[in-house]
């Protein structure tokens, strides 16, 4: 299967992660995979404890607040490894070294995205924190969040870097 | 500058962007901060973008898509896939082309724990692939078949696709999930006639494998349990309201795990490579999901959509018309794109036009443009077009399911398979016929459950 050709939802194939980087990507993507995990169980917990009469409050702001810190846990990964999808067809033809070129846009993209994001969500950080802004049942405030957020997007912005000195590689 | 030209040079920036082979999220991201930079000026965009992606991601909704993938991801691992082939083969085997049928069962029946069509396709080849070859079958019907089963996870919930296009046009998930369960059915019946057809035109192309004896037959009935048991507690209880969508997934992650390790299929190497396609798959959909938002805000504000509707109910062409030039367009668009970026990108433009020309977001069924309120309009015409966006997946050019297939069946020669799935892309083609006829195969279920 050609790279980042993923196509539909659940055949996405994990690539290689290398190096210091890589491994640093891949073990943040499944403290991810394990906070997933956990909402699982949060939303276990909801079902069955609501049906034996053990209720549990709070299950929906734990499940976004949660899936929202995972997905971002997943985007270094996603950027390290060419995850995501691009049309290719109609540059099929097109030599290893322009589509090096291509290529090498789509990571600098990422780079500004992954940099902008930080930037802006930092001070989504301070607006948090400084009016205070909690879920409404379990009080957890908002900005906690944040903060695995701005890691996330740091990681992002060194992976886009890689991505793009490898194409830069191909390039040249 | 008039804003709606704006937003046209947007898409036509964004068609340049995509063919330059950017990826898709990022073009998106790109034009559609670039376009509400142009329109209110940096200072709206940048404070927006404070909160902007929290706000997507956080979506309560949406959190059913992650969980979703790891259920599959986990399925994929646990060897599910060969029983449900192996007890399939049991009731199919016998017959002429029975086989290639079993396939087409095993492949619904894999779509029930799992809603990627390529993960279907390529976990259903590795273990039917093998068998077709040992009974002989024609090369052709024995890819072409598997990676036509493929795209029957589409429509047989729970479906990553249903999810993202409810969410899009707020539809309820929950009817979504009902409405898709009859015209998936439907397909399979038609696959399995397809196959039926195709070894009566070839005497020859598929070799009746003979009748098992009863404890073998019985030993792999049993097979299909614990899919029945998953597909049960995860679509049967939403379908009977006893939770959301979400937990409801939680619960079929769990089931599914514990079946992996009951059966000692799943190590935890198993466990970290299900993570690890979890995070490729959900962060690749949720970055396209934020450029999607970031565009949906660009367009409206240059007000592309409303005059998408104009235009269309001004071009004097009939309601139903215009509905199958969107599904053409669905088809054409299919050629280039995968599904999902499709969805994303081209149903916020496609459903304001059509629900303008149904009369407007609260119109009933009186006096309406297509004879039905509009919200039963959502709900078929989101059947039709998932059915017509997966057609892409078995064409050509990028026919990713037949590219699946063909990495798995490497002497096999891609055009073959291109040949062997094109008898399933007429009974495709039928199926949209049969949906488009009578929309009471999409709406009767949803009604059901909402009246029960």
């Amino acid at each position: 299967m050609p790279r980042g050709d993923a196509g539909m939802s659940g055949d996405a194939q994990p690539g290689p992660a290398e190096g210091i980087l890589g491994r640093l990507v891949t073990v943040w993507a499944l403290l991810g995979g394990g906070l997933l995990a956990g909402i699982v169980a949060v939303n276990l917990w909801a079902v069955i404890g609501g049906a034996v009469g053990i209720p549990f409050a709070g299950d929906f702001e734990l499940t976004e607040m949660g899936t929202a810190v995972a997905v971002f846990t997943f985007l270094p990964y996603c950027q390290l490894t060419r995850q995501n999808v691009t049309a290719e067809i109609f540059t099929a033809r097109a030599s290893p070294r322009a589509i090096a070129w291509l290529s090498a846009i789509g990571s600098a993209l990422a780079l500004v995205f992954g940099a902008v994001l930080l930037w802006r969500m930092s001070a989504g950080l301070m607006d948090q924190q400084s009016y205070g802004y909690a879920t409404t049942i379990l009080q957890i405030p908002i900005w906690w969040a944040f903060v695995p957020i701005l890691v996330s997007l740091g990681m992002l912005c060194l992976a886009a870097i890689a991505t793009l000195r490898d194409d830069f590689d191909v390039a040249r | 500058m008039a804003p709606v030209t704006i937003g046209l040079l947007g898409l036509l920036a964004l068609i340049l962007l995509i063919a330059a082979r950017l990826p898709i999220a990022y073009a998106m991201i790109v034009v559609g901060a670039g376009g509400i930079a142009w329109l209110n000026g940096p200072g709206i965009l940048l404070n927006q973008l404070k909160t902007l992606a929290y706000g997507q991601f956080s979506i309560y909704d949406l959190s059913v898509v992650p969980m979703f993938i790891l259920m599959g991801a986990l399925a994929t691992r646990t060897g599910l896939s060969r029983d449900l082939f192996r007890a399939a083969n049991a009731w199919f085997g016998w017959m002429r082309g029975g086989t290639a049928m079993a396939a087409i069962a095993a492949c619904a029946g894999f779509g029930a724990v799992c809603g990627s069509s390529l993960a279907t396709a390529s976990t259903m080849g590795k273990v039917a692939l093998p068998e077709l070859r040992r009974y002989g079958y024609a090369p052709a019907l024995a890819t072409g078949s598997i990676a036509a089963g493929g795209v029957l996870g589409i429509l047989i919930p729970p479906s990553v696709a249903l999810v993202i296009y409810a969410i899009i046009v707020e539809a309820n998930i929950v009817a979504m999930f009902a409405a898709a369960l009859v015209p998936g059915l439907i397909a399979v019946v038609l696959f399995l006639v397809t196959i039926a057809i195709y070894v009566r035109v070839f005497p020859g192309s598929g070799p009746a494998g003979g009748a098992e004896d009863r404890a073998a037959f019985w030993a792999a009935t049993r097979g299909v349990i614990p899919t029945l048991i998953v597909f049960g507690i995860v679509i049967g209880g939403i379908y009977a309201g006893l939770y959301n969508p979400t937990p409801a997934a939680a619960i079929g992650v769990f089931a599914v795990f514990v079946f992996g390790l009951l059966r000692g299929t799943l190590g935890l190497r198993d466990l970290r490579d299900s993570a690890l396609e979890t995070a490729a798959t959900t962060g690749m959909i949720y970055l396209i999901l934020l450029g999607a938002e970031l565009l949906k805000i660009f367009m409206s504000r240059a007000r592309v959509p409303q005059a998408a509707a104009d235009w269309a109910i001004n071009s004097g062409l009939t309601p139903m018309a215009v509905l199958l030039i969107l599904l053409l367009a669905l088809v054409l668009l299919g050629c280039l794109m995968d599904s999902l970026s499709m969805i994303l990108l081209v149903l916020p433009f496609f459903w304001p036009v059509l629900s303008e020309i149904n009369g407007g977001l609260y119109q009933t069924a009186e006096g309406s443009g297509f004879g039905m309120s509009t919200e039963d309009l959502k709900i078929w015409f989101g059947i039709l077009a998932l059915v017509v966006v997966e057609l892409g997946l078995i064409t050509p050019p990028v026919g990713m399911n037949v590219f699946v297939i063909s990495s798995l069946a490497r002497d096999v020669p891609m055009a073959t398979t291109f040949r062997g799935v094109a008898p399933f892309f007429g009974a495709e083609i039928v199926r949209v016929a049969i949906l488009l006829a009578l929309p009471a195969l999409s709406l009767w279920l949803p009604r059901v459950i909402a009246g029960g």
